[in-house]
């Protein structure tokens, strides 16, 4: 009997305590519910200034000027349904503040107390150093960028002609904002594309020189309001360890895109021997091999390139369907991108840095060789000869086989 | 003290993220420092100390099978030396499971979490190692089998995703400053590659014994491939710049951008990661604890899991005032004090112990 009892009592305490203990865990989950969903301290998006583009000049006296171009959500949001007419009156999608500092980041904490919502750069896709900038070198700034954890490597870079300011500012009527007008020139491979990461690579690499694009702002048309002009990409920016030390013209960039294989969607005007007019032809797609050689104790770079493209327009009568007059119109051709090669190379022999990267190969290649004269190569690069081999083909010619409004008679077929 | 058993298959499971899940993110830039463009021939020449290091750790394994270093360095050397070299072995890798924490830490805080206090990041993540250590080896090795494939997926989704983006020229010139600068660039990983003397707490608990070998070379090799592969792609991606970054792996899965919209992709890729941290860290607190039971004569390790949690904590932190410290004990002390510790103190154990068999067997036959 007493024995019974104390064995309920033994069970019940058992009992007991298991229920204590399952109380304890649900009041423990409950109890970490509201903290493990982070609730307290969310960002929203509408906490975050999103930046878009970004400028950076030099002011007077060591002092920087940083402008940050931030996205405004609502101007998208109430524009919805209507489908880009928002657009259409010239509506501000974005805002740009700037404010002196003597770094970026200086200028960033005071630029944060004229901004409600905090700076986010993470969709930062555009990055543009002021002139003046550019030319008293960009090393300092380049660390912010690459150490804070916001920056995307794969932003772009540029130097503007000028201020970079006003870039930021212009209200471009076919894009949103103006740091998405810069975005897609440079997806279109109209001048060089360098993101943060091909930057910092060309500075830290054998050659020690860098390339960046060039941007000036269109002037607005007739009629159209003063901000309304957009920002487009005129040249390439040459830079010699972090400072920019001159310019090449659109055309002479053009030659450095074909050098450094990087040309797309091009076009390509030529005059074959002894007719009037010329030739068009697009697209031009090429195979550019850079082949670095030392023979004899001398540095020589051979250019080969297979290219190919189809003819879009013919101002000459030549009859493109006979093989004498292909054979003709190829050789001009070949001729013309053999001199387009050769401007450039002589162009960035010129400017003394080796923004083909050439350096680069030549170490791939002869990495002994290399490190002995690592030290002057950029007087070896400057005096080097170069040999250029280039096969062209053309290998369509559109909907019409002759010159279009031309008669039999008129018609060469050479 | 641990009645769970594992299958050697989940041994290798647990020893891949072991070595792995802090060499993918830190050790391609220390390497390059000295390696340059020869950075991918280091895992293979570091993979040397590993092979050897799974070699012996299984020969001491077969002389003393149900015995872990803490039990069998007693009876090789005698009680009070093995008591003391027991002792150091719990004081290598109760502070080295610290360090492990602290630089989990530390790339938490410094990519993702910013303004979070550390100590939360640490202490939620040792709050969890310490469940499963609790749990048992069958626990350890099970979660560690699930979760393998889900940290090995990313990689692979690395290498397709960062197709346009590798540079292949990158990798020339091969061996273009001689052989050296690889085999300098290999001591460091050499050190993670000294870590799988760990098998030496797991090898008692297999139940296919005999496959124990096996697996843990097969183990190496995988992680040496996974060396190469990871340094490869960041060698492809970020080229010179690879020894100026601090977790080049971040660096190059932010670099990821396919068609303008499939971007951002590191915090996926990161929070992945986690999970290989997660059983790194489990793994080395399992042996920390086992091992400080059987020290101490426990007959059971469970209750010193806890107390040993806390000191990992202090240790994470009395260590290392920066993370900048966190990475020169990876680069000037690690690769002598792990090789030290786990490769070559084992080899003269093993040496002892065979000279101690054999003369204990010439005695034998002397005597009949």
């Amino acid at each position: 009997m007493n024995n019974s009892w104390r064995q309920t009592r033994i069970l019940w305490k058992v009992k007991r305590r298991h229920f204590t203990k399952s109380v304890l865990l649900l009041l423990g989950i409950c109890g970490a519910a509201p903290f493990l969903s982070g609730c307290w301290d969310r960002t929203e998006i509408t906490d975050l200034a999103i930046v878009t583009a970004a400028a950076i000049d030099k002011k007077d006296s060591n002092q920087i000027e940083l402008s940050v171009q931030v996205f405004i959500p609502s101007s998208i949001s109430s524009g919805g349904g209507q489908g880009g007419t928002s657009q259409e009156g010239g509506g501000v999608t974005t805002l740009v503040r700037s404010e002196k500092g003597s770094n970026i980041s200086d200028a960033l904490s005071k630029l944060q107390s004229k901004l409600p919502r905090k700076i986010f750069w993470g969709h930062c896709k555009v990055f543009v150093f002021g002139e003046k900038l550019a030319k008293e070198g960009i090393q300092e700034q380049l660390d912010f960028l690459l150490r804070h954890p916001q920056p995307r490597e794969k932003a772009n870079m540029y130097v503007s002609k000028g201020k970079a300011k006003p870039i930021l500012e212009s209200l471009p009527p076919l894009e949103n904002y103006s740091g998405e007008v810069l975005r897609e020139l440079s997806d279109l491979h109209i001048g060089m594309l360098v993101t943060l990461q091909d930057l910092d690579e060309m500075l830290t690499g054998k050659p020690q020189a860098a390339a960046l694009p060039v941007v000036k702002i269109l002037p607005p048309g007739k009629g159209q309001k003063k901000l309304q002009g957009i920002p487009y990409i005129v040249g390439t920016a040459v830079l010699k360890k972090d400072k920019m030390t001159g310019t090449m013209t659109e055309k002479e960039t053009r030659g450095l895109l074909w050098l450094r294989d990087e040309m797309e969607s091009y076009t390509v005007t030529f005059q074959p021997k002894g007719v009037k007019g010329e030739i068009s032809l697009n697209p031009v797609t090429a195979q550019v091999k850079i082949i670095p050689q030392i023979i004899n104790e001398k540095w020589k770079v051979l250019v080969k390139v297979k290219t190919e493209g189809a003819v879009i327009q013919n101002g000459t009568n030549l009859n493109l369907s006979s093989p004498k007059s292909l054979k003709a119109a190829e050789r001009a051709y070949q001729k013309d991108i053999e001199k387009r090669i050769e401007m450039a190379f002589l162009h960035t022999q010129d400017k003394k840095a080796d923004i083909l990267g050439l350096g680069k190969d030549f170490y791939r290649k002869y990495p002994k060789q290399f490190n002995q004269i690592e030290n002057h190569w950029n007087d070896i690069f400057a005096k080097m000869e170069v040999e250029i081999d280039v096969v062209a083909h053309i290998r369509r010619q559109g909907y019409i086989n002759k010159p279009a409004g031309l008669s039999e008679n008129e018609v060469k077929d050479k | 003290m641990e009645k769970g058993k594992i299958s050697s298959l989940q041994m290798a499971f647990l020893m891949y993220p072991t070595i792995v899940a802090t060499a993918v993110l830190g050790v391609p830039s220390i390497t390059a420092k000295y390696a340059k463009t020869d950075l991918w021939l280091s895992p293979i020449l570091a993979s040397l100390i590993g092979f050897a290091t799974v070699y012996i750790a299984y020969k001491l394994h077969k002389l003393y099978p149900k015995q872990t270093v803490i039990q069998f360095s007693e009876q090789i050397i005698g009680r009070v030396p093995g008591k003391i070299l027991s002792f150091l072995f719990l004081f290598f890798y109760i502070p080295i499971t610290g360090q492990i924490l602290r630089s989990y830490g530390e790339f938490i805080v410094d990519s993702f979490l910013v303004k979070t206090p550390i100590s939360v990041i640490m202490a939620s993540m040792v709050l969890l190692c310490a469940f499963i250590v609790r749990g048992g080896i069958e626990v350890l090795g099970r979660a560690a089998q699930l979760f393998v494939p889900v940290f090995i997926l990313p990689l692979l989704l690395l290498i397709i995703l960062l197709g346009a983006d590798l540079e292949f020229k990158n990798i020339f010139p091969i061996l273009g400053n001689g052989i050296m600068p690889p085999i300098k660039g290999s001591i460091i990983p050499g050190g993670w590659f000294s870590e799988f003397f760990l098998m030496i707490f797991l090898l008692p608990f297999l139940t296919d014994m005999k496959k124990g070998m096996k697996y843990g070379m097969m183990t190496v090799f995988a992680v040496m491939m996974t060396l190469v592969v990871v340094n490869l792609i960041v060698l492809f991606v970020l080229g010179s710049t690879t020894s100026t970054k601090i977790y080049p792996m971040m660096n190059v899965s932010r670099y990821i951008s396919l068609a303008d919209f499939f971007e951002h992709l590191e915090s996926a890729i990161m929070a992945v990661w986690i999970v290989g941290a997660f059983v790194k860290i489990s793994v080395f607190y399992y042996a920390a604890a086992l091992g400080t039971a059987q020290w101490l004569n426990l007959s059971d390790y469970r209750p010193v899991v806890w107390p040993i949690g806390i000191l990992i904590v202090e240790f994470s932190f009395w260590s290392y005032p920066s993370s900048m410290d966190v990475s020169r004990y990876d680069i000037v002390a690690f690769p002598f004090h792990g090789v030290l510790m786990q490769t070559i103190i084992p080899l003269l154990l093993l040496v002892i112990a065979l000279i101690g068999k054999r003369n204990r067997q010439r005695k034998g036959s002397n005597s009949s």
